[in-house]
């Protein structure tokens, strides 16, 4: 197996530096600058995976991005695996390891490959079709297609590799190293345009780079010297950036395009530790520059799928850039001049070709008339009609072809060979051009379609605009870059340029056999295994349009995107449909043009990073003394503070009861607070609230519930009175930043003439709430010389202090129903407050509570949380908080809508409070509520939104909206569950201290 | 007493980035629409409200920042006694708000002022900052507002590869932690 | 990810803004002079256009000012911004 397919010519393989690899478990050399595709090539392999519907024996068939066989899983640790990589874009380092997919047990022994006889049966759609009925086996047939489908296998713990995202910002992005992106990069960067190029592989240069030959030179040197001294030049260019191993991965709307590098995917093992893998740039250019190059074609005919088996310029590029022999006896297939090139290039490193079969009648060109002259033997007008060797291509059967092409005529000839090039001729790239909406044109001579208009500020050159020879692509690509820069430059003005021209064309999208079409194999779209029989018998069964089409065979719908195949595709779609192919159009590429790792779409987005967390100024005492946190918005708030072993509930329990029977202490940083300033503040209120504001006294505080324009309660809170002009609003912890949101919206575009600003300060401040029967105690311990009497300082006012010479605001409001006061503090002093409080409150026992505790005492006193027990359909109305609605303002918010047909309806759902028969029994919330569990279907007629065990009333209480419920007080109800039903009984919202004693307690 | 205490309170050094916090400084949020708030906020502070989007006005002691048309940010170069910065704010408010000319509000904590400085400052920015910063750089006195890493932040180009970045107090520690862990690899 | 040219601020990534749906609709002064019905279309009927829309932008990780954006849905193209209150520069 081990021959030694190396030559000695390359510049580009560093002969001395060898390097051992892993592949299917077997150790192999390469050497540095080889990808694992021209390795294995070198040692000989070409079968690396099996086909995904037949499992036939797959070989490498490309050189870059738009290889569909060989697809290969890389690494073999849980959380570093990866795969579906193209073994052609691999570099190979010292310890890669990688195994062929698609295959079990091995890739030599396939046990699916059982298929490939059957394949008779499995036509296009063939799991579509079967599978169907009856729709409840589809479980049963699910778990054997899934096992016998996908590609690859998933890591399964975390990757341990660290990717970034990084902004760019440039005036020129010019994709693709090649000829004519040089020279693209060079004018920019030249004329100071800060200009950005980026190329996928290790090296600029594309194909030219190893174009050594008489038929292509520039100022009489070759190509590839030519294009070396201006790859050199660039270096000296300032205002230019080069990035090698980045492939562009997706072109948006307004020049924004995102790019993956490679940092590390081509270091050795020990070297790729603690450096970012892969790292995505986000790049926003002014202008870009397209010049992706062109994709060789499959031809399309019977057995065109075994290893061995290849792009004809791969196997140049194998020969002239990597050193390696694709086989020893190779054969070429072509309909173009492009394998000429091939062939001499083989034929100069004395690999020897059996022949060049070509399609045309004949061709005059330079380039083929040097192969001529080489002794290379050319079968015109002839076809290949089959080909032989399961697991590596051992001969090809061949045949001249009709005059009209369309079938095959006198003997059949057998030719040994142990590679075959094929080349059906070139596709532009386009593929990032109709990604950023670009639209395309067909070109009937040589069936190409081409960059037309586009919206954005962009243009493609080269080979990707439909420029295939080297005249034309420095030429044209000179002039369309300098007219769209608006530049002049004379640099490649007078270039003398020999270029071989290709005047004799000839297409055929299915190649002709012997044998009759259903008894053929040839091949499309080789990673997804469909043929150019599926496609034909999509369109007998009545598919018309090419997206049809498409998903029906899944032509083109493989991780190659359908690269090779899609031409070919849309080419036996119009030859068979009777349509102009310019006409059919083709199916849309999306981003990303080859596959991104999630690594690279998450970017550092993950652990710490995943979310963004906020934190209040008290966070560390609550983490300090064994908090649990929960999550509210993008907050980290105290949840409970478990003692001892104490689970959630016992401690819940115990605080709750602690902050009734004397004295809690909660940290309410996290409420929004908006500072409103401006002679019109109390006007402003009136018009976002429900009640009335002006004759809020100066000093005093009012709960106000806010709606949206349709009437919907949309979120609550207290304000206070600070002076005239001067109010502190306080928002839900979730709401802030909507509700500030919302108010600067209808003051800049409903209420402009207004006067009044709005500023954030829910930062600025720190809240520390005490409440319960020892409150009073407690805070005159803290701020010995503000008078606490209930007539100097009542409920719902508010009083301006200093603590420690710092001032603060003191407002005595109760969202627990107990007597309790809230300090506002700047919150560099916060922490410092609280453990003030802390101490002073030690001798009553005052207990921290979390966010938790705060819910079960609320509600207890029947009070509601915007956005829990309100979901964007409840009304004041459907709250029972009618008394909150003035009836003398002329408008607010949403007040219209209180008296739509639909607001007034009866039947709404309405709060109320619900209690259990069994006062043990704790309601899930969430959980339905009905009337009715015999009859079917049963009627839900609403559902529990808050459900606690009050330690306070020794009994389980919960919240919920309930259809009529107003009227329902008394009533009984069933919830049911999934092992039990729950009986429950409609009661008022207030379940504690009805008469709000405990307030002044 | 009771004790002051900021986020973060660190200074990280990196081969060509530091990045410090720096409290106590006052901040003041300025807002108002008509000329005689311009001229007033310019009588006491000795800085005129600058007019030009993503501008500042800065003497020796304090910067006055351009933020939307009728708001501005206010904040000292240094760290200030308390009873200073209760003597501006207590003068702006009633020279200002009290005169109905337009709003003054206290934001020290609501804001922490983070110091970024060296050579590599903008790529750390760029590695989570949508803003193109290529002609801001160059123009001592920018100011903008955009977000980074999904945070808010005002940024002030106070000296060349230095900047003043200012984020809301509950996501500093967030942001600082992010910072320097995309310090690492720049 | 379109580039918005805040009418204040000067252009900027689309990250920091966000949309405020179609513009030009205006809250009626008397709300309670109206029927259901009117009522209604102010608070519900909303165009949806392929084609050329106007909307409404707030540029909300910056100056927090709101402004109007006349923009193609169809392929994204912004054809020209214009503060409140002003009238459209392109009908």
């Amino acid at each position: 197996m081990s021959k030694n397919l190396r030559i000695i010519n390359s510049k580009y393989i560093d002969q001395t530096s060898r390097i051992s690899f892993k592949f299917d478990g077997k150790t192999l050399y390469g050497f540095k600058g080889d990808t694992l595709a021209s390795a294995l090539l070198a040692n000989d392999i070409h079968l690396v995976g099996r086909s995904f519907k037949y499992h036939r024996p797959r070989g490498i068939m490309a050189c870059g991005p738009e290889e569909p066989n060989a697809i290969v899983q890389v690494g073999s640790d849980a959380s570093m695996t990866e795969p579906n990589t193209r073994a052609t874009e691999i570099e190979l380092y010292e310890g890669l390891e990688a195994s062929s997919q698609n295959c079990w047990p091995s890739v030599n022994f396939d046990i699916g490959a059982v298929n490939n006889f059957f394949s008779p049966l499995i036509p296009a759609a063939f799991y579509y079709k079967t599978f169907m009925w009856p729709a409840n086996f589809w479980k049963l047939y699910e778990y054997f297609i899934r096992k016998s489908a996908g590609l690859g296998k998933s890591p399964t713990e975390p990757d341990k590799d660290i990717y970034d995202h990084r902004y760019l910002h440039c005036d020129v992005l010019v994709v693709g190293g090649g000829i004519s992106g040089i020279i693209a990069a060079k004018t920019a960067a030249k004329n100071n345009f800060n200009t950005l190029l980026i190329d996928d592989k290790n090296i600029l240069g594309g194909t030219t780079l190893f174009q050594k030959n008489e038929c292509f030179k520039i100022n009489n040197s070759y190509s590839n010297e030519w294009l070396k001294k201006e790859i050199e030049n660039l270096k000296s260019l300032k205002n230019l950036t080069i990035k090698t191993r980045t492939s562009l991965a997706a072109y948006h709307s307004y020049n924004y395009l995102l790019a993956r590098e490679n940092l590390t995917d081509h270091l050795d093992l020990n070297e790729k530790k603690d450096k970012i893998r892969q790292r995505l740039w986000k790049i926003r250019a002014k202008k870009v520059i397209i010049a992706t190059g062109a994709m060789e074609r499959p031809l399309i005919f019977n057995n065109n799928d075994r290893p061995g088996i290849m792009l004809s310029s791969s196997i140049k590029k194998y020969i002239d850039y990597y050193g390696v022999k694709c086989g020893q006896q190779i054969s070429l297939f072509t309909n173009n001049d492009s394998a000429y090139e091939t062939a001499i290039s083989l034929s100069n490193s004395g690999v020897s070709v059996n022949s060049v079969i070509d399609i045309r009648d004949k061709s005059n060109s330079l380039i083929v008339k040097q192969a001529e002259k080489l002794g290379i033997k050319i079968h015109w007008k002839h076809t290949v009609v089959n080909t032989n060797g399961y697991k590596k291509i051992n001969s090809i059967e061949i045949m001249k072809l009709s005059d009209d092409g369309t079938t095959v005529v006198g003997k059949k000839m057998k030719e040994g060979c142990d590679c075959l090039g094929i080349s059906g001729g070139w596709t532009p790239r386009v593929h990032l051009f109709t990604q950023s909406g670009g639209k395309l044109k067909f070109r009937d001579n040589d069936n190409v379609f081409l960059p037309d208009k586009s919206e954005l500020d962009q243009i493609s050159i080269g080979s990707c605009n439909g420029d295939f020879e080297l005249d034309e692509v420095t030429k044209n690509s000179v002039n369309l870059i300098n007219k769209f820069l608006k530049v002049n430059n004379n640099d490649y003005e007078n270039l003398e340029i020999i270029s071989s021209k290709e005047i004799d064309k000839k297409n055929i999208w299915l190649l002709p056999s012997d044998k009759p079409l259903g008894k053929t194999k040839p091949f499309l779209d080789f990673q997804n295994d469909s043929t150019a029989n599926d496609v034909k018998l999509a369109l007998r069964e009545g598919f018309k349009s090419i997206e049809h089409v498409k998903r029906y065979t899944t032509t083109g719908m493989a991780t190659d995107q359908g690269k090779l195949s899609n031409m070919h595709a849309l080419g036996i779609i119009a030859e068979t449909a009777g349509v102009k192919m310019g006409e059919l159009g083709t199916t849309t590429f999306r981003p990303p043009y080859t596959p991104l790792t999630f690594g690279a779409i998450v970017g550092r987005n993950v652990g710490e990073f995943f979310d963004i967390t906020r934190k209040t100024p008290i966070h560390d005492w609550h983490a300090k003394h064994n908090a649990e946190f929960e999550n509210v918005g993008q907050w980290k708030r105290a949840w409970y503070y478990p003692i001892g072993n104490e689970n959630m509930h016992e401690a819940v329990q115990r605080e709750s009861k602690a902050a009734r029977d004397s004295a809690g202490i909660l940290d309410a940083s996290t409420l929004g607070k908006i500072d409103i300033q401006g002679s019109d503040a109390s006007e402003f209120l009136n018009r976002v609230y429900t009640n009335a504001w002006s004759k809020l006294e100066i000093g005093k505080c009012r709960y106000g519930l806010m709606l949206n324009e349709d009437g919907m309660v949309y979120d609550d809170g207290v304000t206070t009175r600070i002076s005239e002009n001067h109010y502190l609003m306080t928002t839900t912890t979730g709401g802030a930043a909507n509700v500030l949101g919302k108010l600067e919206d209808y003051l800049q575009t409903e209420w402009p003439e207004l006067d009044v600003y709005l500023t954030s300060v829910t930062d600025h401040y720190a809240t520390v709430s005490i409440c319960g029967p020892n409150s009073k105690k407690i805070l005159s311990k803290v701020i010995p010389d503000l008078n606490l009497s209930d007539k100097e300082f009542p409920h719902m006012s508010f009083k301006n202090a200093l603590i420690d010479n710092i001032k603060c605001r003191v407002m005595r409001i109760s969202f627990t129903g107990e007597h309790s006061y809230e300090i506002n503090i700047q919150s560099s002093y916060g922490k410092s407050l609280w453990e003030k409080c802390f101490e002073a409150g030690k001798e009553f026992n005052i207990t921290p509570y979390g966010t938790e505790t705060m819910h079960l005492l609320r509600a207890e006193k029947g009070f509601i949380i915007a956005g829990q027990d309100t979901d964007g359909t409840m009304t004041p109305v459907d709250l029972q908080m009618d008394w909150i609605i003035s009836k003398k303002k002329y408008d607010f918010i949403g007040k219209r809508s209180l008296y739509r047909s639909d607001t007034i309806r009866d039947d709404r759902k309405q709060l109320v409070g619900l209690l259990t028969d069994d006062p043990k029994e704790v309601l899930e919330e969430g959980a339905q509520i009905v009337l009715e569990t015999k009859k079917q279907p049963i009627e839900m007629l609403g559902h529990v939104t808050s459900s606690y065990f009050s330690p306070n009333l020794n009994k389980s209480i919960a919240l919920a909206v309930v259809k009529n419920g107003k009227k329902l007080k008394g009533q009984k109800m069933f919830v049911p569950m999934k092992n039990k039903t729950i009986n429950v009984t409609i009661t008022d919202t207030v379940f504690l201290d009805k008469e709000n004693k405990r307030l002044n307690a | 007493m009771l004790n002051y205490n900021s986020p973060i309170m660190e200074t990280k050094e990196y081969p060509d980035i530091k990045i410090s916090e720096v409290e106590p400084i006052l901040k003041i949020n300025l807002r108002g629409k008509n000329r005689d708030f311009v001229t007033k906020v310019g009588k006491e502070l000795s800085i005129i409200p600058p007019v030009d989007p993503n501008t500042s006005s800065s003497n020796e002691k304090l910067n006055l920042l351009w933020l939307s048309p009728d708001e501005w940010f206010l904040y000292s170069n240094n760290k200030i006694e308390l009873k200073d910065s209760n003597f501006l704010e207590d003068s702006l408010f009633n020279e200002i708000s009290k005169k109905k000319l337009g709003s003054v509000t206290n934001v020290s904590d609501h804001w922490v002022k983070i110091n970024l400085s060296g050579t590599k400052i903008f790529d750390l920015l760029s590695a989570g900052c949508p803003f193109n910063f290529s002609n801001f750089k160059n123009s001592k006195g920018a100011v903008t507002q955009t977000l980074v890493n999904h945070i808010d932040v005002i940024i002030h180009n106070k000296n060349t590869n230095e900047l003043n970045l200012f984020v809301r107090r509950s996501f500093s520690m967030h942001l600082w932690s992010w910072l320097n862990d995309s310090a690492r690899f720049i | 990810m379109f580039l918005i040219n805040c009418p204040y601020c000067g252009e900027r990534d689309q990250s920091e803004f966000s949309a405020g749906g179609e513009a030009h609709i205006v809250r009626p002064k008397q709300p309670t002079e109206l029927s259901d019905d009117e009522w209604a279309e102010f608070l519900f009927m909303r165009k949806n256009i392929k084609g050329i829309q106007f909307e409404r932008w707030n540029h909300a990780h910056g100056c927090r000012k709101w402004f109007n954006v006349i923009r193609d849905t169809s392929n994204d193209k912004i054809h020209a911004v214009y503060k409140m209150g002003e009238e459209p520069p392109i009908k």
